[in-house]
């Protein structure tokens, strides 16, 4: 902040200009600009190998989701996050809607039904759902207090905005996004405060229908993923092939890696889908430990500054805002990671700003769009 | 960050004490995170980067042989040979000059033109992509490249699989040639088959012919193998569980055609049509078809070598042929049309005598010219033929008994009954390129031109000029049906198809699409006493005293035909009877020539257009005899034995070939 003002002070703007521009988190912004530069050189990488001819095109599509994505970011930080707050039940309907649209007319891709066909891009409601039901609980919560966390009655409102959504994307089938649904649901309601014993019952209840879920509810493949997780060699053929074959990517990579564009796993094809979910082990395999852990930083850097923002935030439903999209981001990176490292079974879960894909890109930028309209509003001192 | 806390809003400040879980959780998982990278990439890592190296186990896929194109008897048309090809592979050419050089001495190219072609390819592709640098390498060679493998890392020596016709250019166009599926075409195809076949960059498709049209029949299944790949680039595909204990999947070839085709009658049209007489090899098609619609020979001259297609065409072969103006690479039996001229008469013949205009017994008077409207029509006869009756017609070809034909008829009682015999639409020989061919009529031309029928029309299309379109293969068809005198047979190519272990997966037979003697969806009969008349015309144009063939009459069978000669351009008085050889080749006349045999039960028709081969009875009858000839040889010869024995009694002496023959 201190190196933007006085790099702004020398600048010759007016007061008004130099007080508006100064309220931007730069320093927010170079971060989310490192990564997406970590992100586009990676992909160029992915895309541009022996056996992705087909691919090429996506690099170049990629950078236009970029600067549509920044035009968002910049948008959204000059409009108040009130606004959001406000509209968030029209935001919350018109995603049901198209979730129900997806469900009758969506286009299949790898046996799910995920995406409308807009024509210049293929919407993923399932995405955008993340976003809004973090919108929706904040302004829920922003008006609400629970001196000692909340109660059954208190999170029956909660519980059903989850659920309703949550149904719908089950049935896709797609597993990995519904399951994120829970955890950015879950993790505010844990930081707005559930009473300890709701919390022991609803452990209990986890353990004891885990079992029941097993057998009813997950279909064959979703349970050979699990098991496959558990053991790799079950299926290597199958599923665990992904997951081994992204284990020696990683690991191959030793600490400085093997090099732009050298990656040999990535390259001779030995991972699907290296282009989207698996990016990380590209630059894993790539670049190295250091490679890895610098991407891992740059990461955690952007969450310590978000909760710095939500610290800061004027209000309640800022701060919410600003801790809902910190969880979509953390959920997604730690998943992301975890299953191409090995630690998470294999679901289908973009890393932000990484990946290739237009819904997610678009969504993150939305989301750290938010984040910095809050900051844009904080206090200053 | 107290100070902050002082002066925040009041609402927000409840959430303070939950900011150091999520600082906790943060730290966690990252070093969570840190902690399994550490142990994959530096603990792990030496052993792993060793794996990925220098034991790779790569998923590859193993091509299906595609499926053979036997003739009838069984006997081999389209082959699948081994082959060889040479490859490096950039990423561990370390010396990639020398090695050009190296095999550049074995292949007989230069070394810098290799080496400059590697570095290319790998700029656009990446160090991985192992370039070609020849396809089809021959044993000789391979066996010198193999020993220079040692001594230069990245060379490969790759076996493949070789689509050879043994025919060569004999039927390119029938059978087509296979190609690499273009760019463009991959998407394409996945879309239309939806995951049944897929298809990736370097696949083998039939790109024309049956090739094409079979090709998810023929094209199998291909298998999978894991491919070990050392750290100097060899590969060693194994059969053996590998790290994984992955297991491959063979390739499941393709099935294989049984074709209608018989290799002699093939053979025999190829060199009836490549002769060497006064005129000369004929361009054109010509086309065998047993009685049953069974097509026993199709050819195309001139033609090309579809062999040079599976080893990469060379550029300057490829635009020879695309700049040959005799079109060697069209299927021309049935992708062109042309005016049928008077191969067209016994059809007009047919239509007169069912609705009636003449009786086989109406003499009609048939000079060298007649007036219609303000124009003279002229025959070819400068004497005119004086009172014919329509056997006579066909037989000498008059034009101006037809002329006469075609004005009582009108076109639009003419047209059905060449429609109802096959002429003016597709066979539906599944074959692409068909063309249908056009049976004109007054309401299709006013349709297309905006114009009434002209009565002067009826006239020329009379003698199967002006509109009228055919295609060698509709004639045939045509042709067929008066000798069968009323069945309408489809014209088919494949007998049956069968899978690896030689079982029948699917039997064809004979198909009768419908009766012309019948009432039928075309609103016309022809009584069988009309076909036998029009037969009768039409053996006499063979076998008569005055027959425009009678050159070409067959040693003891009996062949019913037409002749139809075709112009090019109308030429000006004092060029039109200039002798056709003597004019430049683009300029003489197509020769016509259907014929079936024999008259009484016929059992083949055969259907020859020669362009530019100055007239049917000298461009057409005489391909269409040899063709006729090797078919009752083979098939009936003690009728061609009892002919000659007969011949030789009244004539002192067989010729000598036979005379060894029956011995």
């Amino acid at each position: 902040m201190r190196l933007g003002n006085a790099a702004i002070l020398n600048s010759g703007l007016n007061v008004e200009e130099r007080n508006r521009f100064s309220r931007l988190d730069l320093n927010f912004a170079f971060v989310i600009l490192a990564l997406n530069l970590i992100g586009l050189i990676n992909l160029y990488s992915a895309t541009h190998g022996l056996f992705s001819k087909d691919k090429m095109d996506l690099f170049w599509m990629q950078i236009a989701w970029l600067s549509v994505g920044w035009s968002i970011y910049l948008g959204i930080t000059l409009i108040d996050y009130k606004l959001f707050t406000r509209l968030a039940y029209i935001f919350y309907g018109l995603n049901l809607g198209a979730l129900v649209v997806v469900e009758f007319m969506g286009r299949t891709a790898l046996g799910a039904t995920r995406w409308i066909d807009l024509g210049f891009m293929r919407y993923q409601p399932s995405e955008t759902m993340k976003l809004v039901m973090v919108l929706v609980l904040a302004r829920t919560f922003a008006t609400r207090s629970y001196d000692k966390g909340m109660s059954v009655t208190d999170l029956l409102l909660p519980g059903v905005l989850l659920m309703i959504p949550f149904i719908l994307v089950v049935k896709q089938p797609d597993l990995g996004t519904a399951g994120v649904l829970v955890a950015i649901t879950g993790s505010i309601l844990l930081f707005v405060g559930v009473r300890r014993s709701i919390l022991i019952f609803a452990a209990i209840v986890a353990v004891v229908s885990a079992p029941i879920a097993w057998n009813f509810g997950l279909k064959e493949y979703q349970k050979n993923r699990v098991l496959t997780f558990l053991s790799p060699g079950r299926d290597p053929r199958g599923t665990g092939y992904n997951s081994i074959q992204s284990k020696i990517a990683v690991g191959s990579g030793k600490v400085l890696g093997k090099g732009f564009r050298k990656g040999t796993q990535s390259q001779l094809e030995f991972l699907p889908e290296r282009h989207t979910d698996f990016i990380f082990s590209v630059l894993s395999e790539e670049h190295g430990f250091i490679g890895s852990v610098t991407t891992l930083g740059l990461f955690v850097i952007l969450y310590l500054m978000a909760a710095r923002i939500a610290i800061g935030a004027r209000d309640k439903s800022g701060a919410l805002i600003v801790v809902g999209i910190f969880f979509y981001l953390f959920w997604h990176v730690f998943i992301n990671m975890g299953m191409v490292i090995g630690i998470l079974p294999i679901v289908g879960v973009p890393l932000p700003l990484l990946s290739y894909g237009g819904t997610s890109l678009l969504t993150t930028m939305t989301g750290l769009g938010l984040i910095s309209s809050v900051a844009y509003r904080r206090y200053l001192f | 960050m107290s100070d902050f806390l002082q002066t925040s809003e009041e609402e927000a400040k409840e959430y303070l004490p939950r900011y150091k879980v999520i600082y906790g959780t943060i730290i966690f998982c990252a070093l969570l995170i840190v902690g399994r990278l550490w142990f994959l990439q530096i603990m792990q890592g030496t052993e792993l980067r060793q794996f990925s190296e220098k034991n790779r186990v790569k998923e590859t896929k193993l091509p299906s042989p595609r499926g053979l194109f036997l003739d009838r008897e069984n006997r081999v048309l389209v082959d699948n040979l081994p082959g060889f090809d040479v490859s490096i592979a950039p990423q561990y050419a370390k010396k990639l000059d020398e090695t050009s050089d190296a095999v550049g001495g074995v292949l007989e190219l230069p070394g810098r033109a290799i080496a400059d072609l590697v570095r290319k390819t790998q700029k656009r592709d990446g160090p991985f992509r192992a370039v070609k640098i020849k396809d089809n390498v021959s044993l000789e060679q391979v066996f010198k490249l193999k020993l220079l493998r040692w001594d230069h890392p990245g060379l490969a020596v790759n076996e493949s699989i070789l689509r050879y016709y043994n025919l060569a250019e004999n039927g390119a166009q029938l059978f087509g040639y296979v190609g690499e599926i273009s760019r463009e075409q991959i998407p394409k195809f996945n879309e239309f088959y939806q995951g049944k076949f897929v298809f990736d960059q370097g696949d083998i498709i039939g790109k024309s012919g049956l090739e094409e049209t079979w090709d998810t029949t023929i094209r199998g299944r291909d298998g999978v193998a894991f491919v070990e790949v050392d750290a100097r680039g060899r590969e060693a595909p194994g059969e053996n569980p590998n790290y994984f204990g992955f297991k491959p999947l063979p390739a499941i070839p393709g099935n294989n055609l049984v074709l209608t085709i018989d290799k002699d009658i093939q053979e025999a049209a190829y060199k009836a049509m490549n002769r060497h007489d006064s005129i000369g090899p004929r361009i054109g098609g010509v086309v065998a078809m047993k009685a049953n619609g069974e097509i026993l020979a199709w050819v195309n001259t001139p033609s090309y070598d579809p062999n040079n297609f599976s080893t990469g065409i060379p550029p300057q072969v490829w635009a020879q042929l695309i700049n040959d103006p005799f079109r060697p690479l069209r299927n021309k039996v049935i992708q062109d049309h042309f005016s049928p001229g008077s191969t067209f008469k016994p059809i007009v013949a047919l239509a007169a005598l069912s609705e009636k205009i003449i009786t086989p017994s109406t003499l009609v008077n048939a000079p060298a010219s007649l007036k219609f409207g303000r124009r003279l029509y002229h025959d070819h006869s400068k004497t005119g033929h004086g009172n014919i009756n329509v056997m006579q017609a066909i037989e000498l070809s008059s034009n101006i008994f037809f002329y006469k034909m075609g004005i009582s008829l009108g076109i639009d009682r003419l047209a059905p009954y060449a429609k109802l015999l096959g002429l003016g639409a597709k066979t539906n020989i599944n074959l692409t390129h068909e063309v249908s061919g056009l049976i004109p009529s007054s309401e299709w031309k006013l349709k297309k031109f905006g114009e009434e029928w002209q009565p002067g029309e009826n006239l020329s299309n009379a003698i199967g000029q002006g509109f009228v379109l055919t295609t060698a293969l509709q004639m045939a068809m045509a042709y067929n049906t008066i000798g069968l005198e009323g069945r309408v047979m489809k014209p088919y190519l494949i007998k049956r198809i069968l899978n690896q272990d030689s079982k029948v997966v699917q039997e064809f037979e004979p198909q009768m699409l419908r009766d012309a003697t019948q009432p039928n969806e075309y609103g016309v009969v022809i009584e069988s006493k009309s076909f036998k008349t029009v037969k009768e015309g039409m053996r006499r144009v063979v076998n008569g005293e005055r027959g425009t063939a009678r050159a070409s009459k067959l040693i003891g069978i009996e062949m019913a035909g037409k002749t139809g000669t075709t112009q090019v351009r109308s030429f000006s008085a004092d060029e039109i009877y200039k002798r056709c050889d003597s004019r430049p080749i683009a300029l003489r006349h197509h020769g016509w020539f259907v014929a079936f045999a024999p008259v009484e039960n016929p059992e083949i028709t055969v259907a020859v257009l020669a362009q530019h081969a100055c007239s049917g009875a000298v461009g057409g009858a005489p391909v269409v005899k040899d063709i006729m000839m090797a078919y009752f040889e083979k098939y009936h010869p003690e009728l061609i034995k009892a002919a000659l024995e007969k011949k030789g009694k009244q004539a002192v002496k067989m010729p000598a070939s036979v005379q060894e023959e029956a011995e």
